[in-house]
């Protein structure tokens, strides 16, 4: 199943809600224990110190981005890596057939990453004739459902352990009753197979250190450290965003992203990855290539309000809090990345007519900016976004031109009274024909009362 | 691409790096190896102390006696192989492993790829040694040394493998080992 | 002391008698109130909308019409964060006017307790169990959060533990239109998470509507009330 698209967010929320409330059900669950553990990690450091540091640091690597990409580049290739630079999906993709071809690749297994996500690295491979396996147990299991996953950390938070029984019963058989330790085993089993028998592992990059030309991926399972160490080739696809000047800096951010995401102190395995394997190693990858991914991270740097978004650390924090993604869960929004990370870099990334309408999925209620590692100012950038949309007519007609009528109203008390006293008068639902957009209100909710009087009648006439 | 990059950079002031941040805790760990052995009991994993090389080996012996066979890290001292028949990695049931270091901060062991990538990853129970004198205080310590000498590939180990994927569930042994035994070695004498 | 109080838009069309609560809360701690007869809105809806020329233009005509304020009291926290927060930036024609208003405005439980240093008003909510919602924009645009339920408190309301206390309503002004059914279920898990109360109150009209409404349409929740009306009633009962 690919992603539906943002542009049918409305229609695949109201129906998650509709035909499968239990979706909201657990992901309302995972979602306050993500943000619980996270609440209890902070409170163990100076939380708001780290963040403050967390947030220059990434700013000044993304205002010197070019000199850091360079300088990765060269340290990487000494080290024995080949670099390549993919300024859109079908370069990247282009580059991994290349590695296919050259390599002879039938299989693959996969390490956890929504960049790999985001480029259809999975669809691509199976096009070459490649068999592609997910080896992240969140990842396994959605690839079994073949479905997209629902959150950047817990990709299967939709589902139930009893959805997760089913699927294991059919798929694995496992029996129906089996407990989440049976269930794992079973997975477990099945995918070690796999990791042997591959030739090629493919990899995200949370981290790419520019002085010593080192990736750093975090992660519980341990399927990133097998599926990078086993294969004789591994792909590791990185977005240029994800630059950090020295490796010592990568110590903070493994650490408040762990502690941010999932309430670690770390990842259970730290995979530190300079290049291939080297003479005086017994293993290790015969070949690692790093792609270098731009598709569409250049054109939100050019942003000079969305450039923020890029700072962003993939650790779900602000999935976690945000009222309006814990209703539906990552689904209804139709692309890779969802919550308000994916509200404020898929008009950068997508472009604004296809992201729309997630800048205006939210209620603007700042929870996330509490949460965010990196302080991003996302009810900043998505009011940003908004005004974009605006300017560029993407706005309904009658939405531009009511804003426009209020606020000639706004600026004229006497006829701003007399508009009061007409929906006094007139029902909502009327109204509602004049403007399409207050049916919204009428379809979830009573209409209001206006009361008998304007406050500002009151007070003429005298207030006791 | 890189035209890209500087051409979005072209009208903006940059930051400068901000510095090493000091402030990682609000309260400090009095004792790295007190620390590192709390962090790693609290994820799950085991921690033995042994006063020498030789009571960590004694040690061995009688841990190992339910085991098949092991598959035996390329850095660990003769000493410290366990009295049993090699096993490959995919295969046997325990490997033994010498840590470069660890880190009190994160509870973490520092696995360097020489010692060998499959016996610390295949392995259903992973018994790994470390010298308390090669326990740094925080992870930026560790990295700052490691730079000096990087193979590979370093893993930190912080825990046996573990996953909540399944409804939120916590499991452990996914992929990685599922058993951790940190043997903490006071004296490299 | 003189106040000049900003009804606002939803407070005026649909919160009189809540405003005219605040008026008395505010002469009964001993303090004169005007209220501006050219205000309007604030123009927050503009600005979340992404409009900022519209937003400009209110937001100008309410810094005029509160131009020679001592103090500006509101009985909402979004429009008081719209000012505090916002105006400064917006008014760029003035931005030091601006700024001056945005340091002399309140939402109404903040002014009692930080200026006035309200404590207890009276005992007329004593055994009453209240639910107390955070509007976002005054809980992280105003940082006003214990005020309220102290106030309360000071009147004797038990201000019971609630889950979803300090999460959105869901209202999130043309969202609750824009995208109806994500916000009726933001609203649902608010109202869902009550435990059993009196009645639930708010700083914030839009919320109140939104809460009330959703309630409405499904034929339950309690009784809301206005801030400004549930602190009148510890004043008189």
């Amino acid at each position: 199943m690919s992603f539906t698209g943002p542009t049918k967010y409305r229609e695949e929320a109201a129906k998650i809600l509709r035909e499968t409330p239990e979706v909201r059900t657990s992901v309302t669950a995972a979602t306050r224990t993500f943000d619980a553990h996270r609440i209890r990690a902070w409170e163990q450091i100076d939380a708001e110190s780290w963040r403050d540091w967390a947030r220059d640091v990434k700013t000044h690597a993304l205002g010197n981005l070019d000199a850091y990409l360079e300088q990765a580049e060269e340290q990487l290739t000494a080290n024995g890596a080949h670099v390549h630079w993919a300024e859109t999906a079908d370069d990247a993709l282009a580059i991994l057939s290349e590695v296919v071809r050259d390599h002879g690749i039938e299989s693959t297994v996969k390490a956890k990453s929504m960049l790999s996500e985001e480029l259809g690295v999975n669809k691509h491979l199976e096009g070459l004739g490649v068999h592609v396996r997910e080896t992240d147990l969140g990842e396994y299991i959605i690839q079994l459902l073949d479905q997209p996953p629902s959150h950047i950390v817990g990709p299967a938070i939709h589902l139930s352990v009893d959805d997760c029984r089913r699927l294991f019963h059919e798929k694995l058989g496992t029996p129906l009753d089996a407990e989440p330790d049976e269930l794992a085993g079973a997975a477990r089993d099945a995918l070690r197979a796999e990791f042997l028998a591959a030739d090629l592992g493919i990899s995200g990059g949370n981290f790419l250190a520019a002085d010593s030309g080192t990736v750093a991926l975090i992660e519980n399972e341990g399927n990133i450290r097998l599926s990078t160490s086993l294969p004789r080739v591994h792909v590791a696809f990185v977005g240029i965003e994800k630059l950090v000047p020295r490796l010592e800096d990568v110590s903070g951010f493994l650490q408040l992203t762990a502690r941010s995401a999932t309430g670690q102190p770390i990842g259970n395995f730290v995979s530190l990855i300079q290049g291939p394997r080297k003479s005086d190693e017994v293993d290790g990858p015969e070949e690692v290539h790093v792609v270098l991914v731009d598709n569409g991270r250049t054109k939100l740097l050019a942003d000079d309000v969305a450039w923020e978004a890029l700072r962003c650390v993939r650790c779900g924090a602000c999935l976690n809090i945000c009222p309006v993604y814990r209703q539906t869960g990552g689904h209804a929004y139709g692309w890779t990345y969802s919550g308000p990370i994916g509200a404020i870099i898929a008009p950068g990334m997508l472009g604004l007519e296809e992201a729309m309408p997630l800048p205006f999925a939210s209620s603007l209620c700042g929870a996330c900016t509490d949460v965010c590692p990196v302080r991003i100012p996302i009810p900043e950038l998505l009011v940003h976004w908004r005004e974009q949309a605006a300017r560029q007519g993407l706005t309904p007609a009658t939405e531009t031109l009511g804003l426009k009528a209020y606020t000639k109203l706004a600026q004229s008390p006497e006829l701003f009274a007399v508009a009061n006293s007409m929906l006094r008068h007139v029902p909502l639902e009327l109204a509602g024909r004049a403007l399409p957009v207050l049916n919204g209100w009428i379809q979830e909710r009573a209409a209001p009362t206006s009361s008998k009087k304007s406050f500002l009648e009151m007070w003429k006439e005298g207030i006791e | 691409m890189l035209e890209r990059v500087r051409e979005a950079l072209s009208d903006r002031e940059p930051l400068p790096h901000p510095g090493t941040f000091e402030g990682w805790r609000s309260t400090a760990t009095p004792d790295p190896v007190d620390g590192l052995v709390q962090l790693l009991e609290d994820a799950g994993g085991e921690v033995v102390r042994q006063p020498s090389i030789d009571a960590a080996a004694a040690w061995l012996a009688s841990f190992c006696a339910d085991f098949e066979s092991s598959a035996v890290g390329e850095t660990v001292p003769l000493l410290l192989h366990p009295p049993l028949p090699p096993g490959a990695p995919d295969t046997a049931p325990l490997g033994v492993s010498l840590a470069r270091g660890a880190v009190a901060e994160t509870g973490s062991l520092i696995m360097d790829a020489r010692d060998g990538r499959r016996a610390q990853l295949l392995v259903p129970t992973h018994v790994v040694f470390v010298y308390a004198a090669h326990v740094y205080a925080t992870l930026r310590e560790a990295l700052i040394d490691l730079a000096d000498d990087l193979p590979s590939a370093i893993g930190f180990h912080s825990g046996p493998s573990k996953s909540a994927d399944i409804g939120q569930i916590l499991v452990k042994g996914v992929h990685g080992p599922g058993r951790l035994i940190a043997v903490l070695i006071e004296s490299e004498g | 002391m003189r106040v000049s109080l900003f009804a606002t838009c939803l407070g005026n069309q649909f919160y009189a008698e809540a405003c005219a609560d605040a008026v008395r809360l505010l002469r009964h701690v001993g303090v004169d109130v005007d209220v501006p007869e050219g205000q309007t809105c604030c123009g927050q809806p503009a600005h979340n909308a992404g409009r900022p020329d519209e937003a400009r233009s209110m937001a100008t005509h309410i810094m005029h019409v509160f131009a020679d304020a001592e103090y500006v009291v509101l009985p909402s926290g979004s429009c008081a964060g719209m000012i505090r927060s916002f105006y400064r930036e917006l008014i760029d024609s003035d931005p030091g006017q601006a700024e001056s208003l945005a340091g002399r405005t309140y939402e109404l439980s903040q002014f009692l307790r930080r200026v006035l240093n309200v404590d207890s008003l009276g005992t007329g909510l004593r055994g009453r169990r209240v639910a107390y919602h955070h509007g976002c924009h005054a809980l992280r645009e105003l940082g006003v959060k214990d005020e309220p339920i102290s106030l309360l408190a000071g009147c004797g309301a038990e201000v019971v533990e609630w889950e979803a206390a300090e999460e959105c309503c869901g209202f999130g002004g043309l969202f609750s239109a824009k995208l109806p059914e994500v916000s009726a279920a933001m609203a649902d898990r608010k109202l869902d998470t009550l435990p059993d109360i009196d009645f639930m109150t708010s700083s914030d009209g839009g919320c109140l509507l939104q809460l009330s409404g959703r309630a409405a349409k499904r034929r339950t929740g309690p009784p809301f009330v206005h801030l400004a009306s549930a602190l009148w009633r510890g004043v008189t009962e």
